[in-house]
């Protein structure tokens, strides 16, 4: 093991125990149990290990859950069980909660619609009016990347664009600056894409987990999603659509294309075995169904099960191929989850909430405040792991600040800190797509950094016009702002 | 964990001596090892594995005293604890059967000819420990992007997923 990691370790162990170890009266909270304290140097240890990295995310992800079953749940350890606990089951339906099952949907949709090459064959019929002009290539380029970002993850969708777009810009000329503006429109079209759907990436799943009536009511047990799978396409597809139109000039303006002619294959056909029919039939069944909102009495979670169901039936996603799927993505966002429930649980999120004076504070302050937090956050450490620790603050938060009606209400609140997460592309870093790009050696650090962070500052700012904008329509008036 | 090895394994000390030139370029994130012999060779591989350090690539000659580079490499074909691990064979005298043998037996992964290309060798085995990065080390790609083939990290990512 080397140094810097055993050294990062020691500081995350070293942070969570002084604060577990702290007297109760040190942290100005009145009536902290014992419980509660965990749970703070629970957040701690998360956070340092969720900052500093010295183990994968996701196995932070999994301690968290770990940790709560053996000091914390009604469950655990005999001897150091607290006087309140954690109900020992709850902690574990973590790992099968609705949302990672919704996402599981999605998962099962693009592991599919690779498999049986709809990616590819998409992508050359949504290209083809795009012409060749570079310019307007790299446009049709970037709507593809978005569109399949929406429902497949973005780091898959990325690499499959890569792959196509590779051999297309070793054959243009390597003094043309349309080769960084190229491997720079894919990962921030695919970050950008992702706000898209409560599907598009792990921030906006977790945020649909936070989105829920208790949001608004602090007594409400129900726990289905205040936002239908559409209604959130409703605002996040404009605003994605607009804020990719934008990134695109800003990319033509930085690096002007010089060849004046340039054509991107698809290679591939369209499969026609029976498989594949079901492939496309199921996929375009589960969006039309996740799109039609609640008529038909399923919700968007019930809904995603169904890919789920067909694709394991029909032998079109086999055991290999499950194996292959990102389960460690699902994982980072249950120990997300379980940190979350068990700050609202524990009673320490109501009292950290109540232990600060916010009723004097303005809505906006706060809004720019957690928007900053979060951009800045996102842009160094994992977008999940971000969200995992905000967001669950934050939705306590806005049940406790009145004044929130201002700036559209706790939903917006949330919704914004949630996109701020997507904004995040200025360094390799800050995203898997953003790596993958510079991996390719055709991208300086500088022409990435200056881009992204332009691209995530015009982000910040439509989001605020568009949070204006949909407060004066009346949109978050239905959810009681 | 310390850093994955490429070993490199041949008799004459000038070869030895040019490889680490060559690869240089790559010893920010990966570790050069040398051995004069196939037995040495094993001797050192059987220590570092002992000592739970990855072994991304085996370079190794045919001709040498002693063991051949074929024998070795067959050798670590049929060892499950070297399964992820890539071999390239890099010699100028391997007759027709040499050959068939490295391919069939040895599972060797690349065959490169003496004398070579510094570039393209350097190019070779990139792609090589880029795939083992992705078998043996999956959830540290990202540490290695700075020595990585970026066609082999698309490809792999292609089918891998992630967030």
């Amino acid at each position: 093991m080397p140094v810097g990691r055993i050294v990062k370790t020691v500081i995350a162990l070293l942070a969570a125990a002084i604060v577990l170890m702290l007297p109760a009266d040190t942290f100005g909270i009145v009536g902290l149990t014992v419980l509660q304290q965990r749970v703070m140097a629970l957040f701690v240890f998360a956070m340092f290990f969720w900052v500093l990295e010295p183990i994968p995310i996701f196995a932070t992800s999994v301690m968290i859950i770990v940790l709560e079953l053996l000091f914390m749940s009604n469950k655990s350890i005999k001897w150091l069980k607290p006087p309140d606990t954690l109900h020992y089951e709850a902690v574990m339906h973590n790992f099968a909660d609705p949302i990672i099952m919704l996402f599981l949907g999605g998962f099962f949709i693009g592991a599919a619609a690779t498999k049986y090459r709809m990616d590819i064959n998409l992508g050359r019929v949504l290209l083809k009016p795009f012409g060749t002009n570079p310019k307007w290539v790299m446009l049709g380029m970037m709507i593809v990347t978005a569109i399949f970002s929406m429902f497949m993850s973005n780091t898959a969708t990325t690499a499959m664009m890569l792959a196509v777009l590779m051999p297309v810009l070793r054959s243009i000329a390597p003094e043309d600056p349309a080769r960084v503006g190229f491997a720079l429109s894919i990962p921030f079209a695919a970050n950008v894409g992702g706000i898209g759907t409560p599907i598009g990436t792990p921030p906006n799943a977790v945020a649909m987990k936070y989105l829920t009536p208790q949001l608004l009511d602090s007594a409400s047990t129900v726990k289905t999603p205040l936002i239908t799978f559409g209604q959130w396409m409703l605002f996040a597809v404009p605003y994605m659509l607009v804020l990719l139109v934008i990134t695109w000039l800003l990319l033509l303006f930085m690096f002007k294309p010089k060849a004046d002619k340039m054509t991107v294959n698809f290679e591939g056909k369209w499969l026609r075995s029976g498989r594949a029919w079901v492939v496309y039939v199921t996929s375009a069944l589960t969006i039309l169904l996740w799109l039609l909102g609640s008529f038909h009495g399923m919700s968007s979670t019930v809904v995603a099960m169904i890919p789920v169901g067909v694709f394991c039936a029909t032998g079109v996603i086999d055991s290999n191929d499950l194996k292959q799927m990102s389960w460690e993505v699902l994982w980072l966002m249950s120990g997300g989850f379980a940190l979350g429930m068990a700050l609202q649980d524990s009673g320490l999120a109501n009292a950290l909430v109540n232990s600060i004076p916010f009723a004097s504070m303005s809505a906006m302050v706060v809004l720019a405040l957690v928007c900053i937090l979060t951009f800045v956050m996102a842009n160094f450490m994992s977008h999940t792991a971000t969200s995992n620790l905000i967001l669950p603050v934050v939705a306590t938060l806005a049940t406790a600040l009145p004044t929130l009606g201002d700036v559209g209400g706790p939903v917006a609140l949330l919704l914004a800190c949630t996109f701020c997460a997507s904004l995040s592309m200025t360094f390799p870093i800050s995203t898997p797509p953003n790596a993958m790009a510079y991996a390719t050696g055709w991208i300086e650090n500088r022409d990435m950094a200056k881009s992204g962070l332009i691209t995530g500052v015009i982000g910040l700012l439509l989001l605020g016009g568009m949070l204006m904008m949909l407060k004066t329509m009346g949109y978050f008036a239905t959810f009681g702002a | 964990m310390s850093k994955p090895v490429i070993l490199c394994v041949d008799d004459q000390r000038e070869v030895l001596a040019a490889l680490t030139k060559d690869l240089e370029p790559l010893t920010s994130h990966f570790s050069l090892v040398d051995a004069e012999s196939a037995d040495e060779a094993i001797d050192v591989l059987d220590d570092l594995e002992a000592g739970g350090t990855p072994i991304a690539l085996i370079i190794s000659d045919h001709v040498m005293p002693g063991v051949s580079g074929v024998d070795f490499l067959s050798k670590i074909a049929a060892q499950s604890r070297f399964a992820k691990t890539r071999k390239l064979l890099l010699t100028g005298l391997a007759t027709h059967e040499d050959t068939i043998r490295a391919i069939n037996e040895g599972h060797i992964d690349n065959y490169t000819a003496k004398p070579w290309q510094p570039g393209t060798l350097l190019a070779t085995v990139k792609k090589l420990i880029s795939e083992y990065v992705f078998d043996a080390l999956p959830d540290a790609y990202l540490d290695y992007k700075g020595v990585m083939d970026p066609d082999v990290m698309i490809n792999r990512l292609q089918r891998r997923g992630g967030p």
